[in-house]
């Protein structure tokens, strides 16, 4: 039988394995948190395992796809271990277990979670955040040229929500575009930032897996300025100092970072009291914000700077009040008031000190929403915010019960924050917190689960989209050239089944 | 993965992992060899998230302190990403950065007990 043959078979009789005795697992979401677990319960369980995992898009991996800037390659590195994992579970080389990817399904859409829970031994939900927080100032929604982070984030990264037939943002009018504002002060923003200001300059983005048809819009955008704007001050900053270093480090290119003398006042206690991240990243504003010839320290004057011609500025202590456009509904400006700190770290906002910030796009970075699943409601799955209720990864019910055989990982179980090795190391907790329960509990359900009627995709889908991005990224000197459209991936699996 | 070499007779280094549990693996590597590699080769729990480019710090190693100044100091890549390390401490540095050589022949280091970063790691 061909190996399609036996997929048709397989789906019209639904996700039971032959070899029963097996535990059947069901993870929701193959981004890092949810691949992470599934590796882990591969890697670890003592007893056999039929693992599946669901995802909304025709395609894995989540954020380090679509999330993590193109110009960190590196950081998506850990889809190597994704893939050995899926090949080695999924083509039957380790005959203990079995790992099925199961793409383009949307679980409590396409299928419902109320059906895994009753024929799944355990589900985990790594379905991460795919939302937006809101500002909530009058003009937010309404105005052209104000976007989400994720909006932006997911457009240059091809995410085919945002990109190819769904795309919005490329007829924007960059060529209209100087001066950015971004509010929000962690490393999402200085993602943006950086894209923004760079992007015109080929070395860093033309062998990157950039979404072409954002780069070519983005290249139309003569931006000068890019104020990144916080409610705090420098001392509460939220980036990482990688990410901080590098939109300094782009001074080689003339681009120049400034941070107004006011800002760095800082008090010596502030200095003392301040851990190795804080006063590193103090080091590195004063060396930066020095003149190339006076700085102390050599790693600080590697290349010197040409005449700077494009700025990103940090901005503290402002709180967003409206954003204000013209006739045409276009943003012209954003008004601010000063916000002052008190001495237990409230934001103190003074609303008669305003000002106003000529912009031509703001870009609103206030971190990834996450949603509860709408049959959380019948079901009586509790929601905090941004989050599942959950204990240690244990999902709770709504009067605060633990959920049994339901449990939670990654930015979906702790809100949206983490870098991926902190990703990791939950969705290792919680897979080693289901091991155990799964050891322990009671026999296989041992049920059939109804998949008849899912246009899915398959790991072997996934692994031959894979293949083509790679062959046309190398034909332009790039890692791989991203499919920007679900149904151009569809297409292109259906003619190569 | 974990690519490593055999060593020749005779150009034998000598390094030791302690383990989560506290148990001791010691192993004849060669030069060259980055402590990511020697871990993952013999299936040690070091994940090395970014395949060995400085960009995950999953490869988190404490190093006894008789051999850590003998190690060249970290560069400012790998201390961006120390800092996001959990449970860093002084003698803490990158397994992948740290490739075997003569100068820390029989280096001693320690797998942290978790590898969870809680503070600083935000990503809004
Ligand atoms: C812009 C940005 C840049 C980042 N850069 C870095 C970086 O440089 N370095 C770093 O270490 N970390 C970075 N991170 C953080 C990293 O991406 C996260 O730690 C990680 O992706 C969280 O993993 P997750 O699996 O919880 O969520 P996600 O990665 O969001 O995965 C969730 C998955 O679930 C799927 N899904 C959603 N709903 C459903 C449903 N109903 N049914 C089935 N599937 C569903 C989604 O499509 C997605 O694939 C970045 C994050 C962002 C937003
Ligand atoms: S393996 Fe990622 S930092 Fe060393």
């Amino acid at each position: 039988m061909k190996w399609t043959a036996c997929r048709d078979l397989a789906l019209r009789i639904g996700l039971r394995h032959f070899s029963s005795g097996r535990k059947a697992v069901s993870v929701v979401g193959s981004g890092p948190s949810g691949f992470y677990t599934v590796c882990r319960l591969l890697a670890k369980s003592e007893i056999p395992l039929n693992v599946t995992l669901w995802e909304r898009l025709p395609v894995p991996f989540g954020l380090s796809r679509y999330g993590v800037a193109p110009d960190h390659p590196e950081v998506k590195n850990c889809e190597d271990t994704f893939t050995r994992c899926a090949r080695e579970f999924g083509k039957g080389l380790d005959t203990r277990h079995t790992f099925t990817f199961m793409g383009n399904v949307s679980v409590g859409k396409d299928i419902k979670l109320r059906d895994l829970l009753d024929t799944q031994d355990a589900v985990i939900l790594s379905y991460g955040c795919s939302g937006d927080h809101v500002l909530g100032v009058p003009g937010e929604t309404s105005t052209s040229g104000v976007f989400t982070s994720r909006e932006f984030v997911s457009w240059y990264n091809g995410h085919p929500e945002f990109a190819g037939d769904n795309d919005k943002l490329k007829s924007f009018p960059w060529s209209k575009v100087r001066n950015v504002g971004i509010i929000g002060n962690g490393n999402v923003a200085l993602d943006v930032a950086r894209v923004l200001l760079s992007n015109r300059i080929p070395e860093l983005w033309s062998n990157t897996d950039i979404n072409p048809e954002a780069l070519e819009a983005l290249n139309t955008a003569p931006i000068e300025n890019v104020k990144i704007i916080a409610r705090r001050d420098f001392i509460h900053s939220k980036f990482t100092n990688k990410e901080f270093r590098e939109l300094w480090e782009l001074e080689r290119y003339g681009i120049q970072g400034i941070i107004k003398p006011e800002y760095l006042k800082l008090r010596p206690a502030d200095l003392e009291s301040g851990d190795r991240v804080f006063k590193r990243r103090v080091e590195m504003v004063s060396e930066f914000s020095l003149p190339f010839d006076q700085r102390t320290k050599k790693n600080y004057k590697k290349h010197r700077p040409p005449e700077s011609h494009r700025y990103w500025e940090m901005d503290y202590l402002k709180t967003p009040l409206t954003i204000n456009s013209n006739s045409k509904g276009e943003i012209e400006s954003l008004t601010v008031c000063r916000n002052s700190l008190t001495p237990s770290n409230r934001v103190e906002q003074h609303l008669t000190e305003t000002l106003d910030y000529d912009v031509d796009v703001l870009v609103t970075s206030l971190g990834y929403g996450s949603s509860p699943l709408q049959e959380f409601g019948p079901l009586q799955i509790g929601f905090a915010t941004n989050r599942v209720a959950n204990a240690n990864g244990h999902v709770l019910d709504t009067s605060g019960r633990i959920v049994s055989g339901l449990y939670a990982s990654g930015w979906i179980r702790k809100g949206s924050s983490g870098v991926i090795a902190s990703t990791m190391s939950d969705a290792f907790q919680v897979a080693d917190a289901v091991i155990a329960d799964l050891e322990s509990g009671a026999p296989p359900k041992d049920r059939v689960l109804k998949t008849t009627g899912l246009d899915s995709t398959t790991w072997e889908d996934w692994e031959k989209i894979d293949e083509e991005e790679k062959r046309r990224g190398k034909l332009l000197g790039k890692p791989r050239e991203k499919f920007l459209s679900a149904s151009e991936m569809i297409d292109f699996i259906k003619d190569n089944r | 993965h974990g690519h490593v070499h055999k060593p020749k007779v005779g150009e034998e280094l000598n390094v030791t992992f302690i383990l989560k549990d506290g148990t001791q693996r010691k192993y004849e590597v060669c030069a060259g060899d980055s402590l990511l590699d020697i871990a993952q080769a013999h299936n040690l729990d070091m994940e090395g998230a970014c395949g060995g480019s400085c960009a995950c710090s999953t490869c988190h190693v404490i190093v006894d302190p008789e051999y850590y100044d003998a190690l060249e100091e970290p560069d400012d890549d790998e201390n961006d990403m120390l800092d996001l390390a959990y449970g860093l401490t002084e003698t803490s540095r990158l397994g992948c950065q740290i490739k075997m050589s003569k100068d820390i022949d029989g280096i001693r280091v320690a797998l942290p007990a978790m590898t969870r970063n809680v503070s600083s790691s935000d990503f809004e």
